[in-house]
């Protein structure tokens, strides 16, 4: 097996009592692209920072490139070979992006000079204005501009694009793809955009309260995966692993399956359920689906918040 | 690379500094010189030459007096800058996923400031000696000529404590407020422990200063070496606080 570009065995992160990230285990292929989704404050930004040495875990262990994050040598080897762009953007306010990228380029044995032009012009970006004095979509290009002329290994992108508008969207996703997607390069990427992660990427993870949820290939999902539901009294949950998720509402019950829904649906007749929709799931929906707190039908637990799916497996 | 940042950053109040402390020394050696006659202002060169040791003497001390904050304030001021304005959130997270080692990005911020503060405390001065001892025709300037040195020798713990705060509070504004509140409760009590018992406690580490200032003649006997080597010690170690609690620093 190649070696994981990105790799997380048991990690974990606490903030006093709150845990932000427990027992993480990821394995990010080399030239995967990985979508990690979650909700606000699920842990995402927090992964990321424990991968880029920003934060120290409270218990587990990451590798990035092979090389450990929480010492210094190693840290600063992955920081040549990963370029990150971070959720917040700050970038300094007296600097315009020309003098940025001037200041950027010594500290990175991969820079491209001509990548950063090109991508200047690509995103229309004013290179001779002060950081400060840029809009927001604008300070967010300028971000996204200093990581990818880094032609790094890896790109860890942390909501690379909120606060563009869909046409510059598209013309990252695009510089994305012709330049670092066909070449190989591993890209762990969090969004909450649904739809640019099925645009770009093969992996996804999806993350609630700090727990892996579910960690799929994308292709899987749209290939496999489907919503099943039923109606009926007493139905008993998951006697299948194949159901990532199931939810309740009044008499209607909603189940993600993994794989064989036809298989589990009969099951479910077995038990006098009356099957209403067999369906495909968008990502959006699994998404939806998977972290909405809803009462789970779990058995004589009515009322419960939503276990994760690990409790039905 | 960084160190141009960090002077990019702080050359604002730097050249403000500079510029203040030079106008400042070139009027005190000039003021003596100038005479008002018929609502104008007339420069008289023959003070100068008329007798030389006394003028360069008075004029060495106003010097000296005027800008005897000058490393204290240097300091204080382009520390908490250089550093600083780093450490604000945001921008910290950019600076640190940079291949540097956060010990090697402290310090240089630590250099510039501290070049910074040496030119601020050198250039004045030895202008103010240039133009003292072409006027007067005398060189015997010692006391002009020491005197920065001192000045830095003394700016270097609050260099380094205003750096350290940085690192405490995380904010350019936070670290000033906070080195001028420990320097003055450092004062105060000072104040209170040693004037009622008439104790005859030695400076902590502004001594060269205080030195300059009451040995005009600039006795080495009287030299004090205990606060010059407690400042130096001070310097070093702020700094090494400031770079212990920045490597173990989270964002």
């Amino acid at each position: 097996m190649s070696e994981a570009a990105i790799f997380t065995e048991g990690l974990s992160k606490s903030f006093g009592a709150q845990t932000a990230v427990a027992e993480l285990s990821l394995r990010i292929q080399t030239g995967a692209v990985y979508g990690f989704l979650g909700r606000n404050g699920a842990g995402k930004t927090t992964t990321m920072r424990i991968l880029l040495g920003l934060l120290r875990p409270t218990k587990g262990s990451a590798r990035v490139l092979g090389l450990d994050p929480t010492r210094e040598t190693e840290l600063m080897r992955i920081l040549e070979r990963v370029a990150f762009v971070s959720q917040r953007k700050q970038l300094y306010g007296w600097a315009t992006p020309a003098e940025l990228v001037h200041m950027n380029r010594p500290y990175f044995p991969r820079w491209s000079d001509e990548a950063a032009a090109r991508l200047a012009q690509r995103l229309e970006i004013p290179m001779k204005t002060a950081f400060k004095k840029l809009s927001i979509g604008n300070q967010s290009k300028v971000a996204l501009l200093l990581a990818l002329a880094q032609e790094a290994e890896v790109l860890i992108l942390d909501e690379p694009t909120a606060g563009l508008d869909p046409v510059m969207v598209d013309e990252i996703l695009r510089t994305l793809i012709e330049d670092h997607i066909s070449q190989g390069r591993t890209i762990f990427v969090s969004s909450h955009q649904m739809s640019e992660v099925e645009q770009i990427c093969d992996w996804v993870g999806i993350l609630e309260e700090g727990r892996l949820l579910l960690e799929s290939r994308l292709e899987e999902i749209r290939q496999e995966f489907r919503l099943v539901i039923a109606a009926g009294e007493g139905l008993q949950v998951a006697s299948s692993p194949d159901v990532v998720s199931a939810t309740s509402d009044g008499r209607f019950r909603r189940y993600v399956v993994a794989r064989e829904a036809e298989r589990f649906a009969a099951e479910l007749r077995g038990q006098g359920a009356a099957i209403l929709e067999v369906s495909r799931l968008s990502l959006r929906e699994l998404f939806v689906h998977l972290v909405r707190k809803e009462d789970p039908c779990t058995p004589g637990n009515a009322g419960a918040k939503a276990a994760p799916v690990s409790s039905f497996s | 690379m960084y160190a141009w940042k960090c002077w990019r950053e702080s050359r604002a109040r730097f050249i403000f500094l500079l510029t203040l402390y030079g106008a400042s020394a070139l009027l005190v050696t000039l003021l003596p010189g100038f005479h008002a006659q018929g609502g104008w202002w007339h420069f008289d060169r023959s003070e100068y030459t008329r007798d030389p040791a006394p003028l360069v003497q008075q004029v060495s001390a106003v010097v000296l007096s005027g800008l005897g904050m000058c490393g204290f304030l240097a300091a204080l001021f382009l520390g908490a800058t250089a550093s600083g304005s780093e450490i604000e959130p945001g921008t910290i997270e950019y600076l640190w996923t940079r291949p540097r080692p956060r010990s090697s990005l402290t310090w240089t911020h630590w250099g510039i400031s501290l070049a910074e503060m040496v030119i601020v405390a050198v250039v004045p001065t030895y202008l103010a000696a240039a133009v003292l001892g072409t006027l007067t025709g005398t060189w015997n300037l010692q006391l002009l000529l020491v005197a920065p040195w001192m000045m830095v020798i003394v700016g270097l713990p609050i260099l380094g404590l205003t750096t350290l705060m940085t690192a405490l509070r995380r904010s350019a504004s936070g670290a000033l407020i906070y080195t001028v509140a420990v320097i003055s409760v450092y004062v105060i009590v000072r104040q209170l422990v040693t004037v009622p018992l008439h104790l005859n406690v030695p400076p902590l580490f502004a001594g060269p200063v205080i030195w300059l200032v009451h040995n005009i003649q600039l006795s080495p006997s009287a030299f004090p070496w205990g606060s010059f080597w407690r400042a130096l010690f001070l310097a070093a170690a702020f700094p090494l606080a400031a770079q212990y609690l920045l490597k173990r620093a989270e964002v």
